[in-house]
């Protein structure tokens, strides 16, 4: 992509000025949206912008309000209206058109009007309410376009008051023969437990219905809900951690269909979901954790290619193992990976090996010392970020010999830093090691 | 879960915006320009993963973010999201692109904001992923442009 990119940008002038070029038919050069891009792109300062957009702004204020408007001449004003919004311009006066477009037009200005009202409005917007009805048809429409639009307006904004008079059609689109709308209104619903929790109590056992799917799709989404309830209330879903278990070690197995596969490894992020969920029920918990061993272990061993998505999945590997009750061969298998991961000249590895590092040192602090060169060269390393996680892992590994050292490289690291919020991290910590540890640091800090 | 997600180029000009949790405009604006300082100021040999700075909220959040000759993609998410697994989907989403747009470059995600908004919607849903092959997106993009073919019939279609 980059080499096209690259050629575009050159041919950039070229392109937007000369209408009759054969590219530019491509480029709705004769749309209104064309034109005021075109304007755009040939000012030179933020102030000629600011008049050009103001202009056409009026501009469609003045035909959004009338009532000569076309749904479909609505359609590509509120495209305009977006452009404007993004750039940072109000565009206030057409909300109430846009749920209007959502309402009225046909299926393709009905999604530039759920668009908008997505891109403009949110769950306090008074203007919301009157898109319920609108939802609530589409919702039951016998098309599927328009059923899946809807069901996607809702998860990303609903009122909440309202969730009650929904509720009841989202969840019967839970048992709709088609994958993709199971799927959207689990991720739906999922929405209504984040929003309003108590509304939706009644239905957790759709919820693992959800999980049993035959669409793994479906079964996919349910997870995102039951990572969050498992991390609300672990023990409530101990008895999950054995089909939990069997769900990865099929789809580790490759019983998937190919379609899951990505880059042949199956499923990643599913993979990668699923031993989150895991090590939230291992966590403390001997017997629960035994059943997870094998899995983890095959993980670990089947994730030897060299693709990100790989070590995604033995970063997330590594963590479960860390989190549930130890196990020491499993722990050294584990320990082994963090190590590659920090020695590895992948920059973005070194990263991870290093938050790994951090979040396993107060169960296995002689890891930290193993790496401990590799570790002082991070602190040089020219990455900035690479520097402040070095640091955080030199916080926790703190004693008496080196905290002299530690503060010294987080004063010099706090004198170049110019981003406020790893400043006040950063400034936070050393006060407490100058707390904990007050003769060493003394002369350090002056 | 995906907190937002913006594409901006090289000069800071945003090329889509999405957010999943409500901002008022300044303060999206501002979380665009401060994005935008953030990653510009990287070079191209470090890591992928950046906090987000006081604007979009304390540690939890990062930024994942790749840069495409011209274009920045970010993603801003909380802790529930693995890393490396932000920076594949983008990868997803960007070749999603490329098929649909045939070669994808900056003029079409500028010429054509709302499409790269449709299938971004098939992709993340409120703030959460709902598909990461690349082949299913498109059929879904594909079944909803199919109405557009069958709406308006003089002009051309890009996907």
């Amino acid at each position: 992509m980059s080499d096209v990119v690259e050629k575009t940008l050159t041919a950039l002038p070229s392109l937007l000025s000369l209408d009759s070029q054969p590219g530019s038919a491509k480029l709705s050069s004769n749309s209104k949206l064309g034109n005021l891009i075109r304007g755009i792109t040939e000012l030179t300062s933020k102030h000629e912008e600011e008049k050009l957009i103001q202009r056409e702004l009026l501009l469609i204020k003045e035909q959004v309000s009338s009532p000569n408007t076309t749904m479909k001449q609505m359609k590509e004003l509120m495209v305009r209206a977006i452009y404007c919004e993004m750039l940072g311009y109000g565009v206030s006066f057409s909300y109430i058109h846009a749920i209007k477009l959502a309402q009225q037009g046909n299926v393709l200005e009905k999604r530039v009007g759920y668009l908008a009202v997505s891109l403009f409005l949110n769950e306090g917007h008074e203007l919301l309410l009157l898109l319920v009805n609108t939802v609530l048809k589409d919702l039951q429409s016998t098309n599927l376009i328009e059923v899946c639009m809807a069901l996607t307006v809702v998860s990303q904004m609903f009122p909440k008051d309202m969730i009650p008079a929904i509720l009841p059609l989202v969840e019967e689109k839970l048992n709709h023969p088609k994958e993709i709308i199971r799927r959207k209104a689990v991720l739906a619903l999922y929405k209504f437990y984040l929003i309003a929790p108590n509304q939706v109590q009644h239905i957790h056992n759709k919820f693992r219905k959800a999980l049993c799917d035959k669409d793994p799709g479906v079964m996919s989404a349910s997870l995102h809900i039951y990572l969050q309830l498992i991390q609300e209330n672990p023990e409530g879903y101990k008895d999950l951690a054995p089909s939990f278990v069997t769900i990865l070690t099929q789809v580790v197995g490759g019983k998937l269909p190919m379609d899951f596969n990505y880059h042949s490894v199956p499923a990643p992020w599913l993979q990668i979901h699923l031993l989150r969920i895991l090590s939230l029920l291992g966590k403390n918990d001997q017997s629960t954790s035994e059943i997870m061993y094998d899995i983890l272990d095959e993980s670990l061993r089947r994730a030897e290619m060299n693709h990100n998505i790989t070590y995604a999945i033995l970063y997330e590997c590594v963590k479960c193992i860390y989190t549930i009750y130890p196990k020491s061969d499993l722990l050294e298998k584990a320990a082994k990976c963090i190590g590659n991961f920090v020695l590895s000249a992948k920059i973005n590895l070194k990263y991870l090996g290093l938050k790994a590092l951090t979040y396993v040192v107060q169960q296995d602090p002689k890891l930290a010392l193993q790496h401990q060169m590799t570790i002082i060269e991070c602190l040089d390393h020219p990455d900035l970020i690479i520097k402040r996680e070095t640091l955080e892992l030199l916080f926790r590994i703190t004693n008496d010999q080196n905290v002299t050292v530690i503060v010294e490289k987080m004063l010099d690291f706090l004198r170049i830093s110019k981003d406020d919020h790893t400043s006040m991290d950063l400034v936070g910590k050393v006060a407490e090691l100058a707390e904990k540890y007050p003769y060493k640091c003394f002369s350090v800090c002056i | 879960m995906i907190k937002a997600i913006l594409i901006f180029n090289n000069h800071g000009k945003p090329r889509l915006s999405k957010f999943y949790e409500h901002y008022n405009e300044d303060t999206e604006q501002q979380i665009i320009r401060e994005t935008f300082h953030l990653v510009s100021k990287r070079d191209e040999n470090v890591c992928n993963f950046l906090e987000g700075g006081l604007l979009i909220g304390g540690s939890d959040y990062k930024l994942i973010y790749r840069h495409y000759a011209t274009l920045y993609f970010v993603f801003c998410v909380d802790s529930s999201e693995s890393e490396l697994g932000i920076l594949d989907l983008i990868q997803v989403f960007v070749e999603t692109l490329d098929k649909c747009f045939e070669n994808v470059c900056e003029l079409d995600l500028i010429f054509h904001v709302d499409k790269v908004h449709h299938i971004l919607a098939e992709m993340v849903m409120g703030g959460m992923v709902l598909e990461t092959n690349m082949n299913e997106i498109i059929m879904q993009v594909d079944a909803q442009n199919k109405m557009e073919k069958s709406e308006v019939s003089a002009s051309p279609s890009v996907c």
